[in-house]
């Protein structure tokens, strides 16, 4: 499903973010990134969806290397890529519903279509009764929930989550995992980023460990460290 | 479809008014440049109104009588023709009633009630004179002994109006022109920053558009519209300027309507012209300011 190749990353003059990074994740996979800060772990989410582009190697998605398809074809990659952040990036002058039918929206979905799913996604992250509030009425767990709902809505290959429990509790941490669990059941892969011992430790999954950019574990139901 | 078109006149009409005084004062820019745009169209038409009897280097016109008959017309050609060490044969060109009726009725358009005094029937023809000899007293000498011709009603010399209004004209044109432009690229500028401003106050959902992979035209086209619309408003209220202006300046120069001043004014027909343009133009203006802004600064 994603696969990099020799993948290097410099931004300006400084070290490279990511140097020489070369890993593969199949389809449906539940994956972590970890390590500290600065180590490059967002960078290498922002590779696979295309917000960067590597000096060399190449990002290969679903078949395709994604440093040579056009410009033009970049938003069309992107349908395929759910985008979950530690901030949540809602719009705070939309509802819920509203947040998470304008992903269907810009891609010109029809209405009907959107009257029919943001309902039914809004129930699987179970926010079925908030879709009138505006973002400042909820909890952070809950925003969180609602930026899953629009990552997901259009039911996308993969789901990239950048420190999606960064700014939660650890109880509320928690349900936010049960739910990417959820979500990886459908067949969903996830490619989670985070420096969150306690849930790394606590899921079991596979463990991409970084360091200065360079890649330094890749283990099978991992820990953090 | 719907979906889309619906999405973007909305996503206009939210940030047009979100921004209002930048917004205006885009939108005021562009009508005042528009509008001496239009100043400029129409001052050029009046005086080409007014110098239309003098096109093509005519220096001479002799008027014959509208009673005269054939054979008085035939002496008054022979005896133009046979001047060709003064004038340009080639180009002495005779206009028969129905074609002077035609030119009277741009001359007197601001003076109807001239204007309807004359028929194709009362309204003296002419003979149209380009001189080879750039020598005025010669050509005066020239015009003065045809007054005594019989069936000639008058001679007119391009000398008495024609040099200084050219004058007058080609400086104004110049001047409008420049001053147009000037603002015509000031209102440009204006449109393209409102649309900046827009667009930044909105690159939160812009990043989440290009996220969710929306494609760059559908982020970018309801900012050109609200850009085009700008333009549009602007060439709007330089039309209803424009249209002021001109009904006032008629009035007034209907008050001098024995004087050549009457030429000075435009018909509707024109002024519809003139307004089509304005509109056009804002709205190119618009669509062009709010291009480039949308286009450069996508990647907020």
């Amino acid at each position: 499903m994603i696969r990099l190749d020799n993948v290097t990353k410099t931004y300006g003059l400084e070290a490279p973010a990511v140097r020489d990074a070369s890993f593969e994740i199949a389809k449906g996979e539940f994956i972590f990134m970890v390590g500290p800060s600065g180590s490059g772990k967002s960078t290498l989410l922002r590779l696979i969806n295309r917000q960067e582009q590597p000096e060399r190697g190449a990002v290969w998605v679903a078949g395709q290397n994604i440093n040579e398809i056009a410009e033009s074809k970049v938003p069309y990659l992107r349908r395929n890529l759910g985008n979950i952040f530690q901030d949540y990036k809602l719009l705070l002058n939309k509802t819920v519903s509203e947040n998470v039918a304008f992903a269907l929206e810009v891609i010109g979905r029809p209405k009907h279509v959107i009257a029919q799913q943001v309902p039914a996604v809004l129930d699987l992250v179970g926010l079925a009764d908030k879709g009138d509030r505006f973002p400042h009425q909820l909890s952070g767990g809950e925003q969180q929930r609602v930026s899953i709902a629009r990552a997901f809505v259009n039911r996308p290959l993969i789901l990239l989550a950048d420190e999606p429990t960064g700014n939660l509790d650890p109880a509320t941490g928690e349900g936010i995992m049960r739910l990417l669990e959820r979500i990886n059941t459908t067949g969903t892969t996830v490619v989670m980023a985070t420096h969150d011992q306690r849930i790394v430790n606590m899921m079991r999954r596979r463990v991409v460990q970084l360091d200065r950019g360079v890649i330094v574990r890749d283990q099978e139901r991992g820990v953090y460290d | 479809m719907l979906t889309r078109i619906s999405y973007a006149l909305r996503e206009t009409w939210v940030s047009f008014r979100r921004n209002i005084t930048l917004t205006g004062a885009a939108v005021v820019t562009s009508a005042v440049s528009l509008l001496l745009v239009g100043s400029t169209f129409l001052i050029q038409r009046a005086f080409d109104n007014l110098l239309t009897r003098w096109k093509g280097d005519v220096e001479l016109i002799v008027y014959v009588r509208s009673d005269a008959d054939a054979t008085q017309i035939e002496v008054i050609k022979g005896a133009l023709e046979s001047q060709a060490s003064i004038i340009d044969v080639a180009k002495l060109r005779y206009l028969n009633q129905a074609e002077s009726y035609a030119e009277a009725e741009k001359l007197f358009a601001g003076d109807p009630g001239t204007l309807r005094l004359l028929t194709p029937a009362n309204i003296p023809s002419q003979f149209k004179v380009v001189p080879i000899s750039q020598d005025s007293n010669l050509i005066r000498e020239l015009g003065e002994q045809f007054r005594n011709i019989p069936g000639v009603r008058e001679v007119a010399y391009a000398q008495d109006v024609f040099d200084v209004v050219a004058r007058v004209s080609q400086f104004i044109r110049v001047a409008t022109t420049v001053m147009s432009v000037v603002l015509l690229v000031v209102a440009v500028g204006l449109i393209w920053n409102t649309v900046r401003t827009a667009m930044f106050a909105r690159r939160r959902e812009i990043e989440v558009m290009k996220l969710v992979g929306a494609t760059n035209w559908f982020i970018r086209i309801p900012f050109m519209l609200e850009g085009l619309l700008q333009g549009v408003i602007g060439g709007v209220l330089s039309c209803l300027g424009l249209w002021g202006l001109n009904t006032a300046w008629s009035g007034a120069v209907a008050d001098f309507n024995d004087t050549e001043l009457a030429a000075l004014v435009v018909t509707d027909g024109y002024m519809r012209f003139v307004m089509v343009i304005l509109l056009l133009v804002g709205a190119i203006a618009g669509a062009v300011g709010s291009g480039i802004a949308a286009s450069r600064f996508l990647d907020v």
